[in-house]
């Protein structure tokens, strides 16, 4: 009976999944910004569990569990460095560590908290579909995956100074992170759901970020403000949308996040571009490597925001300044507020570099702006009668229309699925060398399992086998 | 606290004894079976092991025998056990062969050196008398029991055998006995083996393949294993490599791994083994998906919260005794140049950590509407899961406090 009591009172406080997951999910959240590597270890662990406490309490725990396991990985990875971080200072007071396994040590944090801020960013072939599929927590499910880019940014970017040092390190994470920008731009336009497009979004927006980092072209505060500019939009958009599609109410605020999303790609892109296009280690190849991410992200921003379509019968009174509004201006704020403050941290710009990298981004949104605009105007003219057979003779305008329109949406659906049929290609790819790396792990370690057989005479033979080796080795020696 | 802990013995003494108090309580509910003094008088064989694994810095090798031969007679004595003879059979055909084999290495350098002296020997064998394919034949040899006895990689089978077909009482006593004579078996024959510097690198390159071997073989066998209780014979052979690494760098000196004023390690083995290897006996084979609880966590949670606690401390979970442990060796490998080994370290503890979370994410399992049933686990296994972790807890603070497993 004393039991029972015990386990009913255990069970009346324990908390919901919802609640609790939450609770995790903030906490690892904030750890990740706390410079000790250990407290960032914590974090991540603590963010692997939220993600499993929602995912074992849906309805299908098994597929969800399965889903999001992955996360253990970037956690695993963060508590291998934050145990280096622990032994190389001591080793190097104390003058006893040896350079090769001080090197050694330092080589490995570095891999440690890149491997991990590059899985959550969805930049290594292990983790990257998980954008495509939502969260495990029901209410807040589209949402909850861009958190995980977000974590991979913050931590990179938060222990920059443990992997920019290490410079094969950065030179391989440089390299993931515009395959990433590239991939993930590619899934953003070839995805038909808005929500699953700005997702991909933000893991662009976060690896070109990467890439600011990675090749330090500004300082880390600035590098901050442009990504929180680029992606914090994104992120409220996507938040948003789960509450009635708010950003896409109305043609004031859509006009809005479309320009905030349109200038917080520009200004992202704009360094980088200059930095690698003209800058004092310029690459051209890697500069116009980045170029094609950033036209397709600007343009899936700015021709894909779409005014949502007034399905209510009777409107409600809303306010003329929502907290949308301001988020909106706050995004268009912060992007060039990073640009001023890396032209007073000394960033230099100059003819005809700083001009010439604003192009991609502007002329991706100025086009992306014309094509919207003349798809409303067609669609606004085929609204009338969009299934009626229109006679040439009476309306030549509007079966003009009727042809433009349609043969942009044939263009686009080809381009879509173009570029869905490249990602899948690549993916695929990837999977494919991952699964026979797997394979080939898994041949080289089985004579390990053949040694629990459980047959005794097994022992003994190896036994035998070892001893002569042990004879042998000395012999040839 | 610090007064207490520099005591000589006092980890060990008081790890073993809660390790003997367990067995015991462990070993009445094997008196509906026997009768009361049938049941209990396993408790008297099992006062060696405890001595052993006490003074495991300064028993003498032949102790080696003793221990071996009263491990496979305890096992071979449950006859009613068909896992039990199993286990005393397979012990038989790969302890008793090992140690046949380095007593024949030890019979070889006596021959060679005219003295059965470890020290004498390497002071003789300086001298270059012999022709060296004599020595070198048996330098190899004579180190093979001891890297059997502490179950490392590729002799790690048995000790997963035994914490799964032992009894609960008998398998974290035998396990850490025989693991701690086996660095002691290590420590002994490598004593001063500085003065001889050929032989000295042969002894540092056999030890140098065979801590490669258990760790990265450790790591690749644990990661397969499905069973609860051989996961944790697997960690158990993990933690003998742990002691390897730690002679690695300095022949002839088990530091903190045998040393009695610290006993970290012996005093962590045996508690670690005693909460885990009780704990895997309650926790269903993982399938490789999530499925309910087990009934232990559904009934108990505050006491597998216990259990867990020693899983995770025999994998080097950070915040853990097991994990200052890993760290302690690791700083020893990184001291000492061992960069290989020091990287073979750190894939044997991913491995750990990562099998350890898994387990601990298994015992958790996926909520249910359903009651738990109605019987509880007995009195006498939560005791026991609780004394181990509570034990290991007590531990970790005292290193915190007197500045780790080194004393």
């Amino acid at each position: 009976m004393r039991m029972i009591f015990t386990i009913d009172r255990w069970r009346a406080f324990r908390p919901d999944a919802r609640h609790l997951g939450g609770a995790l999910c903030g906490l690892g959240l904030a750890m990740l910004w706390i410079p000790s590597l250990l407290a960032t270890a914590f974090g991540a662990e603590l963010l692997a569990a939220a993600f499993w406490v929602w995912a074992r309490a849906t309805e299908s725990p098994r597929e969800q569990v399965a889903r999001w396991s992955w996360l253990r990985r970037p956690a695993q990875a963060l508590w291998l460095a934050a145990a280096i971080q622990i032994l190389v200072p001591e080793l190097m007071r104390t003058g006893i560590g040896r350079g090769g396994a001080v090197e050694l040590l330092r080589w490995m944090q570095a891999g440690a908290v890149v491997w991990a801020g590059l899985e959550l960013l969805a930049a290594l072939p292990l983790s990257r579909p998980f954008s495509d599929l939502p969260g495990p927590l029901l209410a807040i499910r589209p949402w909850l995956p861009a958190i995980l880019p977000a974590a991979g940014f913050i931590l990179l970017w938060r222990h920059q100074e443990e992997w920019i040092g290490i410079a094969r390190v950065r030179d391989i994470a440089a390299v993931l992170f515009l395959l990433t920008a590239w991939l993930a731009a590619l899934r953003a336009f070839g995805r038909l759901q808005w929500l699953v497009s700005l997702r991909w979004l933000l893991i662009s927006d976060s690896a070109l970020a990467g890439v600011l980092v990675a090749q330090r072209v500004v300082r880390p505060e600035v590098s901050m403000l442009l990504w929180l500019g680029a992606c914090g939009g994104r992120t409220f958009m996507l938040a948003s949308e789960l509450r009635s599609a708010a950003p896409r109410r109305g043609p004031v605020i859509s006009t809005l996040w479309r320009a905030a999303g349109w200038l917080s790609s520009t200004c992202l892109s704009w360094p980088i571009l200059l930095a690698l296009g003209f800058g004092e280690h310029a690459h051209a190849a890697f500069a116009l490597a980045v170029v094609f991410p950033v036209v397709l992200s600007t343009w899936v921003i700015v021709s894909r925001l779409e005014e949502a379509p007034e399905r209510r019968m009777m409107m409600r009174p809303t306010p003329p300044l929502t907290l949308g509004h301001l988020a909106a201006l706050l995004t268009l704020v912060i992007g060039p507020l990073g640009l001023i403050t890396a032209a007073r941290g000394g960033f230099q710009a100059a003819w005809p570099g700083a001009p010439l990298a604003f192009l991609p981004a502007l002329l991706s949104g100025v086009a992306a702006t014309v094509v919207l605009g003349w798809r409303r105007r067609a669609a606004g003219i085929t609204a009338d009668a969009p299934s009626v057979i229109v006679d040439p003779a009476q309306s030549p305008e509007r079966l003009d229309a009727v042809h433009r329109l349609a043969a942009l949406e044939r263009v686009s659906e080809r381009l879509r699925a173009g570029s869905r049929t490249l990602f899948r290609w690549i993916t695929g790819f990837e999977r494919r060398i991952v699964e026979q790396l797997a394979r080939l792990g898994q041949t080289l370690i089985s004579p390990m399992h053949d040694l629990h057989t459980g047959d005794a005479q097994e022992y003994l033979l190896l036994l035998v086998g070892l001893s002569l080796l042990a004879l042998v080795v000395p012999l040839l020696q | 606290m610090n007064g207490l802990t520099s005591h000589p013995y006092v980890f060990s003494v008081s790890a073993t004894a809660l390790g003997l108090a367990c067995a015991g309580m462990l070993l009445t509910q094997e008196t509906r079976r026997a009768g009361w003094a049938r049941a209990m008088s396993p408790l008297v064989a099992l006062l060696p092991l405890g001595l052993v694994l006490i003074a495991a810095g300064q028993v003498q090798l032949a102790w080696a025998a003793l221990v071996t031969a009263l491990v496979i007679a305890l096992l071979a004595r449950n006859e009613d056990d068909p896992l039990h003879s199993e286990n005393a059979l397979k012990m038989l055909w790969v302890l008793v062969p090992a140690l046949a084999l380095s007593w024949a290495g030890l019979e070889l350098l006596t021959l060679a050196t005219g003295t059965a002296y470890v020290q004498e020997q390497w002071a003789v064998l300086q001298l270059g008398l012999d022709q060296p394919f004599l020595w070198s034949t048996a330098l190899p040899l004579s180190l093979l029991a001891g890297i059997v006895l502490l179950g490392a990689a590729p002799f790690h089978f048995w000790v997963a055998d035994v914490m799964q077909g032992a009894r609960p009482w008998l398998a974290p006593l035998a396990v850490a006995s025989l693991q701690a004579i086996g660095a002691r078996w290590l420590d002994a024959r490598t004593a001063g083996i500085e003065a001889f510097p050929a032989g000295a690198t042969i002894a540092q390159g056999l030890m140098e393949i065979a801590t490669l071997v258990a760790l990265i073989g450790g790591a690749a066998t644990l990661a397969m294993q499905r069973h609860p209780e051989r996961r944790v014979g697997t960690l158990a052979s993990l933690n003998g490599a742990l002691a390897m690494c730690t002679m690695l760098g300095r022949p002839g000196s088990a530091g903190p791994v045998l040393d009695p004023a610290s006993g970290g390690w012996v005093a962590h083995t045996v508690l670690a083994l005693t909460g885990a290897g009780m704990l895997a006996r309650l926790l269903p084979v993982s399938t490789g998906s999530v499925s309910i609880a087990p009934t232990v966590y559904r009934r108990h949670p505050f006491v597998t919260a216990l259990g867990l606690y020693s899983v995770l401390s025999l994998a080097g979970v950070p915040g853990t005794p097991g994990g200052r442990l890993w760290l302690e060796v690791a700083r020893d490998l990184a001291d000492s140049g061992h960069s290989w080994t020091l990287l073979a370290l750190v894939i044997a503890w991913l491995s750990a950590f990562t099998v350890a979370m898994r387990q601990l994410r298994e015992t958790l399992g996926v909520p249910t509407r359903f009651a738990p049933p109605s019987a509880n686990v007995p009195a006498v296994v939560r005791a026991t899961l609780a004394i181990a972790g509570t034990g290991l807890a007590v531990l970790g603070i005292a290193w915190i406090s007197g500045g780790g497993p080194r004393g």
